[in-house]
């Protein structure tokens, strides 16, 4: 456990704006779980890409088992035993499972054939080694997140890697699939002498999991600790270069009216398959409700169709007893709705555009941001955006930067700053704090509960529980585009209403039958 | 870090300017390479394009067309919504012009030509709605349709000068003159320069105003530059890009006109030698951007005049402009990579500064 297998020594990485790795001196051993942490921008992947032959370095080198290597393209990284699995899969959706396993390695017959039977035979052999369960039969579009980070995983192992490094891997799982996740990896140190290197920004996570902790904050190493000697406070401090305290959100108790009713809501997705099959709720003002769900269970379509860009199939919904059906989104947002989507790049911001003129969406066209409607006014415009700048701590030279120079959190800024500038009724926030930095999520955090507080009705979707379990005054499970449970925030724990999110336990079915 | 960001504009102009000389120095190596002096060369063009009275005259007179058509894919194209039909609208502009110069014969001067403009705006918005309906309902790619509705739009026109509305006179591939009156008075002895430059003008500033001052113009760069999020915002994406293609397709039609009521006075069969194609690559030069269009339209308009009297007294063939012309647009396409390049030079230096400085 002691032997050095991969040290970097002095790594640099300078990109156009930013210099992402400063000088980074770190070893990894024989046979470890190194954690690496870090809030995001600070380098994390940069380094790992580094490492997998991903990005060159400006300077600094790579010693393996203590020759110094270049890898200059994933081959040289697969070849020396390094292996990744991204945050983002990089799966053939319409292949197999094994067939993805073998994809760049192919057995063939006579040498040009595929051999789609070997492929399944190989793959069943990987997972009787690893004990990594996959159907090889089933197409990779049809199986779980869960399953398809394992058939990344084997993907590696049949690449021969030794050494593993994923990338956020717990980012999309939900309680139990990240246990199981865990045995895995714990499996593959213990018994097969894999080495695994984790980039997280989960705390609890790196405690549970790991040996060695490397914190890495603004390109900087900060400094690698046994993860005996450390505690969630002291790597948070590492990570933040302060003291972070999670104060206790500071709830006032609103008497709420209803302001948005949903009735047997069907809508379909992208396929044309219902990915909503009748959900009612109610949502009252003053009260934050919170969707838990595994991703891609109809949240996103809740969403869209809530807010005008999803067309409806069956049911209604109501703002104030308005029905909004067949409304687009510009009339839905005059009756009184703001929305943070979940993809800011793809829906919330444009990148091209500068921060002002991202700011001005919405009220392009409305006095005094537009004489007569019609005429664009900078004067207010500007002032706007400068108001809501410095109103929401974006960071930032100027109002003039393009939004695709600005960190993650810092877009975020922007979108819960133009959407909760219109002081609308009700809000639906969809992810607000994914891909955003510990310093911006409490802030974020706080600006939500205080809407909340003056009387805002809020509908939280989040992949995240914590932030749900913090930020929520009742939460309702979702679950193949069903409702599987509702439940008063406080009366049931993280680990129950995994069970829920999965569909192994459902209320409103027992209620039904 | 704030100068790579806020400077776009002038790292912008400053490598036009570059991709400008390059293709410039590369046309003299090829004069060189034909045995030919460049300086002479290049002295003729400019002296062709701007030597005279007559010679600006006549460089000014060939920006009218472009100036339209350059607005027109400007408009299109930062709406996301990609207008390469800009010939065909152009041709039925003009039949449009020409149609209603020799028949409403008796109006008034002003009217006729009014009309004359008119009837030419709503005929290429008309053509260019077919395709963007096409796109916004159907999702058939505007690309493609407008591409072959060019093929369409000429030789119908073709048809309808050689048959239905041959001139009296007997000459094939013209229609009859249009009235006199609805002529637009030539400004310089000799040069086709006339008063159209005036409207083109007036219309370019109202281009100029919806696309940088007003709300629409909002919407078009957002519909442009991403879809969902100006959908998302309130902005009815379908509608704004319907409205482009409107607009874009009417200054084509515009450019037909104003060729049929101030240059020719009739419409001819091959009227236009490619304006919209010449006018679809001025924008994407300076990038969708309304005063770059004028500014680039003056300067291809130089070069083809210049060309010309090139040709007549160094025996250069002119069709080396359209060599610079192209390498030009290469060195543009190529512009984020030149930029890369520079900037990781940039930055390679500074960084051995520092580590030489410790």
């Amino acid at each position: 456990m002691e032997e050095n297998i991969i040290e970097l020594r002095g790594i640099t990485k300078q990109f156009p704006a930013v210099l992402a790795n400063d000088n980074i001196n770190l070893s990894i051993q024989k046979g470890e779980i190194h954690a690496i942490v870090g809030e995001n921008g600070a380098g994390k992947s940069t380094l790992m890409k580094i490492l997998y032959g991903l990005l060159e370095p400006t300077s600094g080198e790579i010693f393996f088992k203590g020759e110094p290597i270049k890898i200059t393209n994933p081959s040289i990284a697969i070849d020396h035993g390094i292996g990744m699995v991204h945050q983002h899969f990089m799966l053939l959706p319409s292949f197999t499972v094994a067939e993805n396993i073998v994809l760049g390695t192919e057995p063939r017959r006579r040498k040009i054939f595929m051999d789609f039977k070997q492929a399944i035979e190989i793959t069943e052999e990987l997972v009787n080694t690893y004990g990594l369960k996959v159907n090889p039969h089933l197409k990779a579009e049809e199986v779980s997140v869960g399953i398809q980070q394992r058939i990344e995983i084997l993907k590696a192992l049949h690449k021969g890697a030794d050494i593993l490094i994923l990338d956020e891997p717990t980012a999309v799982l939900t309680p139990q699939e990240t246990e199981e996740l865990f045995v895995v990896i714990r499996k593959l140190v213990k018994e097969l002498n894999k080495t695994v290197i984790i980039i997280t920004h989960k705390l609890q996570e790196v405690m549970a999991l790991s040996h060695r902790v490397s914190v890495m904050r603004q390109g900087k190493l900060v400094g690698t600790v046994d993860t005996k000697d450390a505690t969630e406070q002291i790597l948070a401090e590492m990570m933040v270069g302060r003291e972070v305290l999670f104060d206790p959100l500071d709830k006032k108790e609103v008497e709420g009216t209803t302001v948005l009713e949903v009735q047997e809501l069907k809508v379909k997705d992208n396929r044309g398959l219902f990915a909503l099959k009748s959900i009612d709720l109610k949502l009252k003002s003053g009260e934050i409700l919170g969707i838990a769900g595994v991703e891609g269970n109809g949240q996103s379509e809740l969403v869209e169709a809530l807010t005008g860009l999803r067309e409806i199939e069956k049911g209604q919904i109501l703002i104030e007893n308005k029905n909004i059906t067949g409304k687009d989104p510009r009339e839905i947002r005059e009756m009184g709705m703001a929305h943070v989507p979940e993809d800011r790049l793809a829906t919330g911001l444009s990148k091209k555009a500068t921060i002002t003129e991202n700011m001005m969406m919405g009220t392009h066209d409305k006095e005094p941001y537009a004489i007569k409607g019609i005429h664009i006014n900078k004067k207010p415009i500007r002032e706007r955006a400068e108001r809501l700048i410095k109103e929401f701590d974006v960071r930032t030279p100027t109002q003039d930067v393009l939004v695709e120079n600005l960190s993650g959190g810092n877009m975020q800024k922007i979108i819960i700053a133009r959407e909760f500038s219109f002081d609308t009724p009700i809000l639906i926030i969809s992810q607000p704090t994914r891909g955003v930095d510990i310093g911006a999520i409490e802030f974020i955090h706080k600006e939500i509960i205080e809407k909340r507080n003056e009387g805002c009705a809020i509908l939280l979707i989040s992949a995240e529980l914590d932030e749900l379990f913090r930020l929520s005054d009742r939460m309702i499970t979702i679950y193949e585009g069903e409702i599987t449970g509702e439940f008063i925030n406080g009366e049931i724990s993280k680990k129950e209403i995994g069970l829920y999110m999965t569909g192994k336990q459902n209320k409103t079915q027992e209620g039904r039958a | 870090m704030k100068k790579f960001i806020t400077s776009k504009d002038t790292e912008y102009l400053i490598s036009l300017f570059l991709s400008i000389t390059a293709a410039l120095i590369i046309g003299a190596l090829i004069m060189m390479a034909n045995g030919r002096s460049p300086i002479i060369g290049y002295a003729s063009l400019i002296r062709g394009a701007f030597g005279s009275k007559y010679n600006i005259a006549t460089t000014l007179a060939k920006t009218v067309p472009l100036i339209l058509t350059g607005l027109a894919t400007a408009i299109s194209f930062r709406s996301g919504i990609y207008n390469i039909g800009g010939e065909g609208q152009l041709y039925l502009g003009a039949f449009a012009a020409a149609y209603v110069g020799f028949t409403f014969t008796t109006l008034p001067g002003v009217i006729g030509i009014l009309l004359a403009i008119i009837a030419g705006a709503i005929v290429g918005a008309l053509y260019a709605f077919i395709p963007a309906l096409l796109k916004v309902y159907y999702k058939i790619d505007e690309v493609i349709t407008t591409i072959m509705l060019n093929s369409v739009a000429v030789l119908f026109t073709d048809y309808l000068v050689n048959y239905p509305f041959a001139a009296n006179q007997g000459k094939m591939g013209g229609t009859d003159m249009v009235e006199t009156s609805y002529r637009l008075s030539r400004l310089i002895r000799l040069s086709t320069l006339n008063t159209s430059i005036f409207m083109m003008g007036f219309i370019a500033l109202i281009i100029y105003y919806i696309m940088q001052k007003t709300s629409t113009g909002y919407s078009f760069k957002m519909v442009g530059q991403n879809a969902t999020f100006a959908k998302y915002g309130g902005i009815n994406a379908k509608k704004q890009m319907i409205v482009a293609m409107l607009i874009s397709g009417g200054l084509c039609g515009v450019a037909g006109v104003l060729e049929v009521l101030g240059t020719h006075y009739r419409f001819l069969q091959n009227i236009s030698p490619g304006f919209a194609f010449d006018g679809m690559l001025v924008a994407l030069i300076v990038k969708n951007n309304p005063i770059g269009v004028v500014f680039m339209s003056i300067f291809f308009g130089a070069l083809k005049t210049g060309s010309i009297a090139m040709e007549n007294t160094t025996s250069i063939p002119s069709e080396l402009v359209l060599v610079i012309q192209a390498i030009i647009i290469l060195f543009i396409a190529g512009e984020a990579g030149f930029k890369r390049i520079i900037k990781d030079y940039l930055m390679k230096r500074n960084l051995q500064q520092k580590v030489g400085g410790k």
